[in-house]
């Protein structure tokens, strides 16, 4: 019975003219491989030991690459139609492992994979399958760097990208014709055509983007993990990222990993804004300062390859390290290069060295005299934490000394009343050292947490509600470095856990407050006033901005989003939940004066405008204070800004213990 | 170029100032300390001028034992070394007891000149840098914001200062070395401590000086009497009435009440 489908044809022998020049070739090609990859490994390798690194627990590291890499859930998840396109190339090279390996087994007469044998005709059709799919994806992918030509690839085409391309493609064409030739020479032809792809394929990788074939499977493996996981610093004369000695080898490792596909370029709030900073450009940079002077250099990593100015324009948002398919860790590396700068006095910046000054002898980043806490504390007759109620209801600097984070503040604390929920402010309070910290002032934050942790055990606290992002941060996980920290929550997950609670209201803000317009719960629990059929229908619509404090760096998405709505119908803006763009605010860039380019809070409140949304709610009173003079400066018509903390305390009934607290100002 | 920059160590601006039982100072329980502002300023001036022609600066400080900390600051910002003067009477002596101290210690190192803050944010006499220049008998000036020097090495340097007078007006005064100057704040922009800098400090030179071995206490020519918090008095008047009338009332209290008009 013959089949009705073609048969893989393969030479049956070779000559021994043939057998040596595949042998020499195949050598040649090995060689060259060789020649230009050990290099970059040395380099890795006598870069700097990774102090605090440890390869277990093990789970975690296989999880990542079996799903990162073998399933390449990240390549395809943030960029579904590319991401597949390289799915189906990677998986087609994984599934061509065997087909290769049978491909010079066969010149020597060893080839295990008879193509006419049931397991080799079974093999070579699911290596054809994949095939096509690779030439197809190999197309696609082509087509979209040459001919659409998105902006992170950069202005300049890469040859070299076609040139592999070209390689991959004629490498599954080659494989696919083989099915179909008739006649010795046209098999022998395909044979070798194959083969020299092949081999011509091998020693173009280490000098291109393609290292990453070799390297990004062992950079997945090996990552920090964790989020924006900033390392410790080892000994006395570690002051972070200051020259090519501090470079760490996973540091290192990820510099030679990239593959220069811009996903964190894309995503960068300061690079989408006409900054100089291009997280890319920063791995790049790192790159070709270890190609040009070797990880033991003491030339500062901050000058040739990489700008003081670009590194200190990040927001520390983490859109780049979330998106980054080959596992590079991009903040390590940014904080760590600001570190290296700040920790041995080479920033020189007007605000920053004001905004430092501020914080080595006042309390809080606003540099507002302690006694404006005070006064606000008292004015509002907020208890003092005495060890005996349930939370610590950490104000943090916006919550001290802002107005508009005061405001979100008394609103919380009108729902923790209502739930009669106990809780206390401390009567002393600093910073937490958050933007010291990202700004890579070490000595600072060190105080600064020291001083806070110190004042948190002698309070006997043990549970902390915080309305800032950025404070539960930090408390959490940045200042282990010094300390047990006492549980911290956001406001966001307190009230989410409290919603049942909360539903029994009204949340129309008719009833707490004297604005005009109507706000209704669309789904109202038992109790409380019935909504009128005319009120339902004016449904406000909210949407609400992922903090990146708290949704990237703390993977809280669903809790805000509960308590939106709660008070109206949830939108969504394009960018949202992981993918959500930065309000500007972040990494210490609140305080150090006007950015160049485009305001970042601009872009995203023209975003958050645009969905047609009248209510914008935050959970982060950074971003609130950035939207607030973006939406003013959108003028008449734009929506109103609220914290989800306020949306909560709006359908609360008064009473008389809040009674103090609708004065937000101090 | 060796210069002397003498520092205070004060009360923390923020921090909550409560008067001590006996009415002769404050409540030093809880107080958090920092450098007195206008040495700050004198230190970077010293450290600019060193990093300009080089040289070595030296900070001296008199006072309790947590003045070590801020004299440690000190040298994490880039001074040299550190001569601390231990005296656990500082309150009781006025601003001659205080620099008899502080010249006591500054002599012997014949320095080429001598900074110090214009004047303290606890007591603000603005005297002691000027005491202290009488003491060690050298040409001094005040309210200085910049300070230049020309041929350094030479024991003939000459320094050209900037200083201050009132309403926007400036000096500019030529005076040989060694000098006295007390400095205010402001003249240049003050640097931060850095991690590499306070490491750098724990291995320099930190001197402590007994103040009893340096000379009997003068009695205090200045006595404190008694320090009060400042009255509060309630005097803000809201004036009734249509604007043009209270506009009218206004002007009239200003002049009749107030007599500012
Ligand atoms: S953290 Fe955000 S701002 Fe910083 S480089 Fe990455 S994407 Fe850009
Ligand atoms: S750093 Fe990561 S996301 Fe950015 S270009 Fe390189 S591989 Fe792509």
């Amino acid at each position: 019975m013959t089949l009705p489908l073609p048969t893989l044809a393969e030479p049956d022998h070779f000559s021994l003219g043939e057998k040596l020049l595949f042998a020499a070739l195949a050598a040649a090609s090995l060689a060259s491989f060789l020649r230009r990859f050990a290099p970059i490994v040395s380099r890795i390798l006598h870069a700097k030991k990774d102090a605090d690194f440890h390869l277990f627990p093990l789970g975690r590291r296989i999880w990542d690459f079996f799903w990162e890499v073998l399933c390449q859930a990240k390549v395809i998840r943030q960029r579904p139609l590319p991401g597949l396109a390289h799915a189906l190339v990677f998986w087609a090279f994984c599934a061509f492992v065997v087909v290769t390996l049978n491909h010079c087994a066969l010149v020597f007469g060893s080839g295990f994979l008879a193509p006419a044998s049931a397991p080799g005709r079974a093999y070579s059709y699911f290596a054809a399958l994949f095939a096509l799919a690779c030439a197809a994806g190999i197309l696609g992918l082509f087509v979209r760097r040459f001919f659409l030509r998105p902006r992170w690839f950069g202005k300049d085409l890469s040859w070299e990208s076609g040139l592999i391309a070209l390689l991959i493609f004629a490498l599954m064409v080659t494989y696919l014709a083989a099915f179909f030739a008739h006649g010795p020479l046209a098999v022998r032809s395909l044979w070798w055509a194959h083969t020299l792809t092949l081999l011509l394929f091998l020693p173009i990788i280490p000098h291109t983007k393609h290292l990453h074939l070799v390297l990004s499977p062992v950079t997945i493996f090996l990552s920090r993990g964790g989020f924006s996981r900033i390392p410790l610093l080892h000994g006395d004369e570690d002051f972070g990222l200051v020259a090519g000695k501090d470079l760490t080898q996973i540091a290192a490792l990820q510099a030679y990993s990239c593959v220069e596909c811009g996903r964190c370029t894309e995503h960068c709030p300061a690079n989408n804004t006409g900054k100089t900073l291009n997280p890319k450009d920063v791995v790049l940079g790192l790159r070709a300062y270890l190609n040009a002077l070797g990880p033991a250099s003491e030339e500062p990593l901050l000058g040739r390859y990489n700008a003081q100015e670009a590194v200190f324009q990040c927001t520390t948002c983490g859109a780049c390290e979330f998106q980054c398919p080959v596992g590079i860790e991009h903040l390590p590396l940014i904080v760590g290069l600001r570190r290296g700068a700040v920790n041995t006095g080479a920033w020189e910046d007007a605000h920053g060295a004001k905004f430092f000054l501020a914080l080595e002898k006042g309390s809080n980043a606003l540099g507002l005299p302690a006694s404006e806490r005070e006064k606000f504390i008292e004015k509002n007759a907020l208890p003092l934490f005495d060890g005996t109620q349930e939370y610590c209801l950490w104000l943090g600097c916006m919550g001290g000394y802002d107005p508009r984070g005061r405001e979100i503040v008394l609103a919380l604390v009108k729902v923790l009343r209502y739930l009669k929920v106990s809780f206390g402010v401390l009567r002393k309070e600093k910073c937490t050292g958050d933007p010291v910290r990202r700004l890579g002032n070490d000595l600072l934050f060190q105080q600064l947490a020291e001083s806070n942790l110190e004042t948190l055990t002698s309070s006997k606290t043990k549970k902390i509600i915080s309305i800032c992002p950025h404070c539960v941060r930090t408390i959490q996980e940045d200042w282990k470095e010094f300390g047990l920290p006492p549980a911290v929550e956001h406001h966001s997950e307190f009230l989410a856990r409290h919603l049942g609670v909360l539903k029994g209201h009204d949340f129309s803000r008719a009833e707490s407050s004297q604005e005009g317009r109507v706000l209704q719960v669309p789904s109202l629990g038992p109790g409380k006033a019935q909504p009128s059929s005319e009120q339902k229908e004016e449904t406000e619509k909210v949407v609400f901005h992922d903090p990146c404090y708290l949704g990237r760096y703390r993977n809280i998405y669903d809790e805000p989003r509960a308590v939106v709505s709660l008070a109206g119908e949830l939108v969504e803006a394009p960018r949202h939940k992981e993918r959500s763009f930065c309000c500007g605010a972040g990494g210490g860039l609140a305080f150090l004066g006007e950015e160049k380019g485009q305001r970042v809070s601009h872009a995203r409140a023209a975003e958050l405008a645009a969905t047609g949304a009248s209510v914008v709610a935050a959970a982060c009173p950074f971003c609130n204070t950035m939207f607030r003079d973006a939406l003013a400066a959108q003028g008449p018509g734009a929506p109103e800004l609220v914290d989800i903390a306020q949306l909560a305390a709006r359908g609360l009934p008064q009473n008389p213990a809040s009674n103090q607290t609708e004065n937000a100002s101090a | 170029m060796k210069i002397i920059v003498a520092i205070k160590q004060v009360p923390e601006r923020d921090a909550p100032l409560r008067i001590a039982s006996d009415a002769k100072g404050i409540e030093e329980r809880e107080l958090q300390w920092a450098m007195n502002e206008p040495d700050a300023y004198a230190l970077e001036e010293a450290l600019q001028l060193k990093e300009k022609h080089g040289g070595e600066v030296v900070i001296v400080s008199a006072g309790p034992e947590r003045v070590g900390a801020t004299i440690r600051e000190a040298l994490a910002k880039g001074a040299d070394r550190g001569i601390h003067i231990v005296a656990d009477d500082l309150a009781a002596r006025d601003a001659l007891g205080v620099a008899q101290l502080l010249a006591a210690a500054v002599k012997p190192e014949s320095p080429d000149l001598v900074l110090t803050g214009l004047q303290s944010e606890d007591l603000g006499l603005g005297q002691t840098g000027v005491i202290l220049a009488e003491l060690l008998n050298l040409p001094h000036a005040s309210l200085i914001l910049q300070v230049e020097i020309s041929s350094a090495d030479s024991p003939q340097a000459q320094i050209k200062a900037k200083r201050e007078l009132e309403e926007g007006w400036f000096q500019s005064i030529e005076m040989p070395t060694p000098a006295v100057l007390t400095i205010q704040s402001g003249g240049n922009k003050l640097r931060y401590a850095t991690l590499m800098g306070i490491k750098r400090a724990k291995t320099k030179e930190l001197r402590t000086l007994d103040a009893t071995s340096l000379g009997a206490a003068a009695a205090p020519v200045a006595v404190l009497d008694k320090i009060t918090l400042p009255q509060k008095k309630k005097s803000t008047q809201i004036i009734p009435g249509a604007a043009k009338e209270a506009a009218a009332t206004l002007v009239e209290k200003l002049k009749s009440e107030a007599r500012v008009l």
